[in-house]
């Protein structure tokens, strides 16, 4: 449609600039032929009496992405397919979370392992082949191209991030008695600042080479790692007394608001929030104004400065005022600081957080997700919880606008909302907040890891609240392609079922757990295990249930690599010998009673009893003899009625009877409660 | 069921027989949704839902229920509106609450014989639940009530009016309670005659409008598995001075008053001063870092190619690399280069086979081309002499 649009307008204009460059007539008719609408004859035939002026139109430009967008957006989930990311290679398929994120994180190391070798060694990759030339495939320059001493050599150094050569052509320049401009010496400390003047360490060089990246390739399997970089950033370099920056700050001949700005922000970022504090009085008594982002970042250091709420408060206060008597305007990033502050300022935070979002609203800023992510952490994450008022008026808000990400804080929303909604064990919430998650593009601020935290806490609260279909449906549609279930959220789930008395699905459950790899953890088996036993099923759910018992029996018994080898519990064993005779399997139901005097453990009445209707059913009357020995043997108290049972439901030979007497002669002297036991029966 | 509802015996003691007068008939239901209101008020809100959950056990209540709730919402927002005109006679609009609330106890003998009658099968171990408060509330005769006028409940729901009117809380809280004692007689009297216009109460109230808030904690505390719990709590917290959270919302309340409104122009001009600095680009970076998310089909995956350069750009056509804002036409018709020309003889016909063949070269640019004629057009200035010699 819009193609043939723009074909139509490019032939006017062939059509109108043929007339208008006065062609021999030929050539017109020629263009005239071909021009098969018949609206553009028109023009040219009214052109042609009016002699009017056409405007040319300009060419359409068309989105670059315009066309693929809307592709992209006809695609829809598959629900039982994994992540796209690993749809290269089948065998490479994950089946747990902790393959998702060995998988995502190993494609995209080989990713970086690649661009390393680029780096590093550039010369090999000197011939450009593509036209046009893909800048992002080629190595860049990072060695600086202006040699000796000079002020354009610094700046290029600065420009390139080499912290340490920058420093020390610097110091050269001023050994020299150049005199570095103020402006170069102020991105001299821009750059020590970020960096925190951190040495070049290897780690340090790598890790700045990783920021130098350009953003166009920042693809989101690296936002863990970037995230644990910046981790080890802000706790490997702290500010240094006397480092580099404040060297240099001090020797500068003359120094302007942002020298102290960008030191206040530097120090504040590596740590040093006394030192930045006193940064902020310097700065007040040279008479400078601070900007925007200084104050920001002030308010972020202030739970350092103060130990008490009401301090901090007061504090966070003095800056505010501060910036409205300096006339600076506060924008978004002032009050997701200070409510951040407000996190950290118990009761107070929570009076002082509204009025802060009334003054947002009184400015006209638009809160971001951070926003609300402080406010919800301010209100629920306390001792006591309040009630479900501000959250649901947050989400009524979130409901209504798309974001765009505006702070790095904006990332947690989500999953500190759903917490909200578990903690306050509200589903109606739960599944509006899913709602605001799904809409438009939102559902990009969770990452892997927080995508998975956000639906193993949403499918917890499911479990708890929901009718077991709903929650099935959920877990169907869930289960693989959106995020690896949890091991509390099995637990959960086989609870869900447990409630609803829908056992009978706990089959495939096992059969997921296994793919999940929780299939050699106690506590999953051990509630598994009593769960399927607990009651007498009908046949078909007793066969199903046998058959996991065999798996389960299976896992216990085989060691996997160097595992240790699951050490059975006398009620596992219990449970399974229990589930086996109930499917009437006799052998393997016996084969585990074995196993309790192997490991010396005492079988319950019930196993035992269990085992005999088992035995009685199949027509075992041997295994019911070994039954009594075994009872016998462990000297337990059931023994003698297990025996008199024997002796009268089961059709005996003369052999086997005296093998029954042979037994009770052994434990009758041992035992005169059983006795009285059996008399009674 | 009851079992879990006991817990809750003590705290809507009040409002149950307030329920048990909807039954008597539905001309009175606005009334008494009214009352309800008035009696809901004091508490948390929490508590009304809770209510609700003990009634809807009741298949008869239920309907009327519904009804209930539908015009309590319409007077709570005449009641919301007036709110204004009501803060500034709190004196005024005191008096009536107090009326009303005695009108409250006034039918609270008749209305526990009705209650006791309809779930006296299932609740009579409710009486003796161990829930304290409810007990002595469910016990309360008149005569209890007038030998000590400060129900706990009453001093609790002036506490709540107190903190709702915008005046000093602790005053006005005191206020409220030597009123409530000096118009016990009055209250009497009217006790009696029955004469009070609840509607007009109702109407000056400023009863605190029920937000969507409000009805999801309903929802919520409807689907909770630990009732018993959750009434613990909150009963706990109603106690507790800091029992006001509840009714923190983000629509209301005052602001900090720090910061004055800039007006744009200034916004704009300080933001066009300063050139990036580090800080800025990896702020950029690290929000751009945010919401990138590895592509989940293919489609997304050419997207973030084509945003890398690696791809051709779609619509894909011969234009790709060419950085030039030069239209189709600028390439292809260059007869208006030709002015300067003569209009005919050999120097027009060599230069229309010129523009012909530019006209077809793709590799040069509209500038370059335009260069070329130019060229062109000197040399033969140049050579004009000899040009016309010959």
């Amino acid at each position: 449609m819009a193609a043939r649009r723009l074909g139509g307008s490019s032939w006017q204009q062939v059509v109108s600039l043929s007339r208008r460059c006065c062609l021999p007539g030929g050539r017109r008719e020629r263009y005239r032929c071909s021009s098969s609408s018949t609206a553009l004859g028109k023009t040219v035939d009214n052109s042609e009496v009016t002699q009017e002026e056409i405007v040319l139109p300009r060419r359409k430009t068309w989105g670059k992405l315009a066309v693929l967008q809307t592709l992209a957006s006809t695609v829809n989930k598959d629900p039982t397919a994994a992540h796209y990311m690993f749809q290269d290679d089948p065998f490479l398929m994950p089946r747990n979370a902790a393959n998702s994120r060995l998988f995502s994180l190993s494609k995209e190391s080989g990713r970086n392992a690649a661009k390393y070798i680029i780096k590093q060694f550039p010369q090999y990759f000197d011939k450009t082949f593509a036209e046009p030339n893909i800048p992002c495939l080629m190595p860049e320059t990072f060695t600086p191209q202006i040699e000796g001493v000079s002020e354009e050599a610094l700046k290029e150094r600065i420009h390139l991030r080499r912290v340490k050569d920058s420093v020390d052509l610097f110091d050269q320049l001023v050994q020299a008695g150049t005199t570095v401009s103020l402006e170069t010496t102020n991105s001299l400390l821009d750059l020590l600042c970020f960096y925190g003047d951190g040495e070049s360490t290897p780690e340090k060089e790598k890790e700045e080479e990783d920021l130098e990246e350009p953003g166009v390739n920042a693809s989101e399997q690296k936002a863990p790692k970037r995230q644990f970089q910046r981790g080890s950033q802000s706790s490997g370099s702290r500010w240094r007394e006397n480092n580099n920056a404040e060297r240099i700050f001090k020797i500068m001949p003359e120094r302007n608001a942002h020298s102290y700005c960008t030191m206040i922000r530097g120090m504040v970022k590596h740590g040093a929030s006394a030192k930045a504090y006193d940064m902020y009085i310097d700065l007040l008594n040279e008479r400078h104004k601070a900007d925007v982002h200084t104050f920001n970042a002030l308010i972020t250091a202030v739970p350092y400065l103060k130990e008490r709420f009401l301090e901090r408060w007061e504090l966070a206060k003095v800056f505010l005022n501060h910036m409205a008597q300096q006339e600076v305007q506060p924008n978004l990033l002032t009050f997701n600081a200070l409510l951040k502050t407000l996190r950290r300022c118990g009761g107070v935070g929570r009076s002082m957080s509204l009025l802060a979002i009334k003054e947002m609203e009184a400015l006209d800023i638009e809160p971001s997700l951070a926003t609300y992510d402080h406010l919800l952490f301010i209100f629920y994450r306390g001792a006591d919880l309040c009630p479900s008022g501000i959250i649901s008026e947050v989400l009524d808000d979130v409901e209504k606008r798309s974001f765009t990400p505006q702070d790095p804080d904006d990332a947690n929303f989500f999953g500190t909302a759903m917490q909200v909604c578990c903690d306050l064990k509200d589903i109606k919430l739960a599944y509006q907040l899913n709602k605001a998650m799904e809409k438009g593009d939102n559902w990009k601020f969770l990452d892997m890891d927080r995508l998975n935290a956000y639906w193993s806490k949403f499918f917890s609260l499911l479990c708890m609240m929901e009718q077991i279909d709903v929650v099935l449906k959920w877990y169907k549609e869930m289960s693989p392609s959106h995020f690896y279930p949890t091991p509390k959220n099995i637990l959960d789930l086989l609870q869900a079922l447990d409630a609803a008395n829908h056992l009978e699905a706990i089959p495939s459950v096992w059969e997921d757990m296994k793919q999940l790899g929780f299939n050699r953890r106690q506590d999953l088996l051990q509630e598994l295990l009593s769960l399927m036993s607990r009651e007498q099923h009908p046949e078909e759910i007793q066969l199903a249930f046998a058959k996991c018992a065999e798996d389960i029996k299976a896992v216990y018994e085989q060691s996997v690599r160097e595992q240790a080898l699951l050490e059975w519990t006398g009620s596992a064993l219990g449970h399974v010998a229990l589930l086996f005779s109930r499917a009437g399997r006799t052998q393997d139901a016996w084969n585990m009673m074995e196993r309790f005097q192997q490991i010396n453990r005492i079988p319950t009445d019930q196993v035992m009893e269990e085992f005999l209707n088992c035995a009685k059913q199949t027509n075992c009357p041997d295994e019911a003899i070994k039954l009594v020995k075994l009872a016998a043997a462990l000297g337990l108290p059931s023994s003698q009625r297990l025996k008199s049972r024997t002796e009268k439901e089961f059709e005996l030979s003369e052999k086997q009877k005296k093998t029954l007497e042979s037994i009770k002669s052994d434990s009758d002297s041992s035992d005169s409660d059983s006795d009285s036991d059996s008399d009674r029966e | 069921m009851w079992s879990r509802v006991r817990g809750w015996g003590g705290a809507a003691g009040g409002s149950c027989r307030l329920a048990a007068r909807l039954l008597a008939g539905p001309a009175s239901g606005r009334e008494a949704a009214g009352v309800a209101r008035l009696e809901g008020r004091p508490h948390r809100y929490r508590r009304l839902p809770k209510i609700q959950k003990l009634f809807s056990t009741s298949s008869v209540l239920s309907t009327e229920k519904d009804g209930s709730t539908a015009s309590k919402d319409s007077t709570t927002e005449v009641a919301s509106k007036s709110q204004g005109s009501t803060a500034e006679t709190p004196k005024q609009k005191l008096l009536d609450l107090i009326g009303n609330m005695k009108v409250e106890v006034s039918y609270r003998k008749k209305l526990q014989q009705l209650k006791t009658r309809e779930i006296k099968k299932q609740a009579t171990n409710k009486l003796e639940g161990p829930d304290s408060e409810g007990s002595v509330l469910q016990k309360t005769t008149e005569d209890v009530q007038r030998g000590k006028p400060l129900n706990p409940e009453l001093v609790e729901a002036a506490a709540a009016v107190a903190s709702s009117l915008p005046l000093n809380k602790k005053q006005t809280e005191s206020e409220l309670l030597a009123q409530l004692r000096r118009h016990e007689e009055t209250t009497d009297k009217q006790k009696k005659g029955g004469t009070i216009n609840i509607r007009n109460v109702i109407s000056e109230m400023a009863v605190k409008r029920q937000s969507p808030a409000q009805r999801g904690v309903r929802i919520s505390s409807r689907i909770s598995l630990e009732l018993d719990e959750d009434g613990q709590r909150i009963k706990l917290e109603r106690l507790s001075p800091q029992s006001f959270d509840s009714r923190r919302s983000l629509k209301v309340g005052g602001r900090l008053n720090i910061f004055t409104k800039a007006s744009t122009e200034t916004e704009n001009t300080l933001k066009t001063v300063s050139s990036p600095t580090i800080w800025d680009l990896e702020f950029a970076k690290e929000i751009a870092a945010i919401t990138a998310q590895p592509p989940r089909n293919g489609f997304e995956e050419m997207i973030q190619w084509t945003k890398e350069g690696i791809l051709w750009e779609f619509p894909i056509d011969n234009e790709a690399g060419m950085e030039d804002d030069a239209e189709f036409h600028e390439h292809i018709f260059l007869e208006k280069h030709l002015e300067d020309f003569p209009k005919q003889g050999p120097i027009r016909h060599f230069m229309e086979l010129v523009i012909c063949g530019l006209s077809k070269n793709p590799y040069l640019s509209v500038k370059q081309k335009v260069e070329h004629i130019e060229w062109f057009q000197k040399y033969f200035e140049e050579k004009k002499e000899f040009l016309q010699e010959i």
